[in-house]
C-alpha cells in the first residue's frame, strides 16, 4: 500500500485537522439522522455518531481523536441547543470515557481486535459512566434497578455500530483512498 | 462561502447569540435559587415557550417521562407525611416534592439551554474556527442525505463522501449572518432577567406540596 508523501509537517497537520473537521461533520449528520429511528426507551440512543470516531482510530494519534470527540460533543450541543444543560455533560463524560477505553483496547490488542470489539468496549464504558452520573445526579440510588436494561441495550447498540463500522472499514473505497493519502496511525 | 440556515424568530431577529447566552447565564442562578415549586414550574414553562419561539421542537413526551421517572424513583425512598399506600409502595409528601423539584429543575435547565444556545453562537479561538468547518461539512453532508439507499448503504455513503471530501482540498468555514441586539431585544432580556430575579426575593403566596 503506497502513501502519498506530504510536503511538510505543518501541511500534514493542517490536512489532518481538515479531515478531523470533516469526520466531526459526519458525526453531527449521523447524530441528526438517529432521530429517524424508533427508540425502545426514551433515554436510549443508538450511538450512530460514534461511527466516524471508530473509523478515525485507524488514522489519528490520540490527540486528534480527542479533538474529534470534543468537536462532536460541542457541535451537538450547539446544533441541539443542549450546550448549557446536563445533556452536554452526560455526552461529554460518556464520549470521552468511551474513547479513552477504545484507544486503550486498540493499543493493547492491536490487530487482534476488530472494530466490533472496540465498539463494544466503548459502549460499555460510556454506559457505565452515564449510569453512574444519572444515579448520582438525577434519579438517585434506586435507579440501579434499571441499570441492567440500559447496559443490555447499550451493549446491543455498541455491537450494531461496531458491525457496521467494520463492514464500512473493509468495503468502503473512499476509506481506502483516505488510507492511501493519510497513511495509518503509527500507533495502530 | 457556505451559509448556515438560521431560525427566523423574534429572538433570532432581535438578540445576538452572545447577548442571549449572557442573558440566560444571568437567569440561571435566579432559577436555581428559586425554592417555590409552583414558580419553578412556571419558569420551566416559560423557558419551554421561549425554546419554541427560538425555533426548537420540544418532545413533550420525552420530558414528561423524564420528570415522571425521576419523581417515581425518588418516591421509593419515603420521608415525610404519607399521602397514600398501595401494597409495599408508600408515597410521601417529602419524597414526592423532592422528586418533582429535581425532575422539573433538570428539565428546566434543558429548556433554558434550548432557547439560549444557537448555532451562530461563536466560540472563540482556533476551536471556534474549526467548529465553523465542522458546520460547513455538516450542512453539505445533510444536503446529500437523499442519496442514501438503505439496500446499498456502503456504496451510497461512499458516493456522498467522494462528492464532499477530497484530501488536501481547502474549505472556507461556514458562517451565519450575525444579529445585532435591537432595543426590543434589550427590553426583552432586561424583563426576562429582572422578572426571574424578582421572583427570588418576592415570596409568592401560592405554592404546591
Amino acid at each position: 500500500m503506497s502513501t502519498i508523501p506530504i510536503a511538510s509537517d505543518e501541511r500534514s497537520r493542517y490536512e489532518k485537522l481538515e479531515f478531523v473537521a470533516f469526520l466531526a461533520g459526519l458525526c453531527l449528520f449521523f447524530s441528526t439522522i438517529e432521530y429517524l429511528f424508533p427508540k425502545p426507551l426514551p433515554f436510549f440512543r443508538l450511538g450512530l455518531a460514534n461511527l466516524p470516531i471508530l473509523i478515525s482510530l485507524e488514522f489519528f494519534a490520540p490527540g486528534y481523536v480527542f479533538l474529534l470527540v470534543l468537536l462532536k460533543v460541542l457541535g451537538q450541543g450547539l446544533v441541539n441547543g443542549t450546550l448549557a444543560s446536563y445533556v452536554f455533560l452526560f455526552s461529554l463524560a460518556g464520549s470521552f470515557s468511551s474513547v479513552i477505553v477504545m484507544l486503550s483496547v486498540r493499543r493493547m490488542f492491536g490487530r487482534h481486535i476488530s472494530l466490533v470489539g472496540i465498539s463494544l468496549f466503548g459502549a460499555v464504558a460510556s454506559n457505565v459512566v452515564q449510569i453512574l452520573l444519572s444515579v448520582n445526579f438525577i434519579f438517585g440510588l434506586t435507579a440501579w434497578v434499571i441499570a441492567p436494561i440500559f447496559m443490555t441495550l447499550g451493549t446491543g447498540s455498541g455491537l450494531f455500530v461496531g458491525m457496521f463500522a467494520e463492514r464500512f472499514r473493509t468495503q468502503s473505497r473512499w476509506l481506502e483512498t483516505m488510507r492511501q493519502h493519510y497513511g495509518k496511525n503509527p500507533e495502530s | 462561502m457556505a451559509k448556515i440556515r438560521k431560525a427566523d424568530s423574534f429572538l433570532s431577529r432581535n438578540i445576538s447569540a452572545v447577548h442571549l447566552f449572557i442573558g440566560a447565564t444571568l437567569v440561571l442562578p435566579a432559577y436555581l435559587f428559586q425554592q417555590n415549586l409552583l414558580v419553578r414550574m412556571a419558569q420551566v414553562l416559560l423557558f419551554a415557550w421561549l425554546a419554541t419561539v427560538n425555533g426548537k421542537r420540544i418532545k413533550w413526551n420525552y420530558f414528561i417521562i423524564m420528570v415522571s421517572s425521576i419523581t417515581f424513583f425518588h418516591t421509593l425512598n419515603p420521608f415525610g407525611e404519607v399521602i397514600f399506600s398501595l401494597g409495599p409502595y408508600t408515597m410521601t409528601r417529602g419524597a414526592l416534592r423532592g422528586g418533582l423539584f429535581r425532575g422539573v429543575t433538570i428539565v428546566g435547565l434543558v429548556f433554558l439551554s434550548l432557547f439560549s444556545i444557537r448555532p451562530d453562537l461563536k466560540l472563540p479561538g482556533k476551536l471556534g474556527g474549526l467548529l465553523g468547518q465542522v458546520f460547513y461539512y455538516f450542512e453539505r453532508v445533510f444536503e446529500g442525505k437523499k442519496k442514501i439507499r438503505v439496500k446499498a448503504i456502503i456504496e451510497s455513503l461512499d458516493e456522498i463522501l467522494w462528492d464532499l471530501f477530497v484530501p488536501g482540498e481547502t474549505v472556507e468555514p461556514a458562517y451565519i449572518e450575525g444579529t445585532r441586539t435591537t432595543k426590543y431585544g434589550w427590553l426583552f432580556l432586561g424583563a426576562l432577567v429582572g422578572a426571574n430575579w424578582f421572583l427570588v426575593f418576592y415570596r409568592v403566596p401560592l405554592t404546591i406540596l
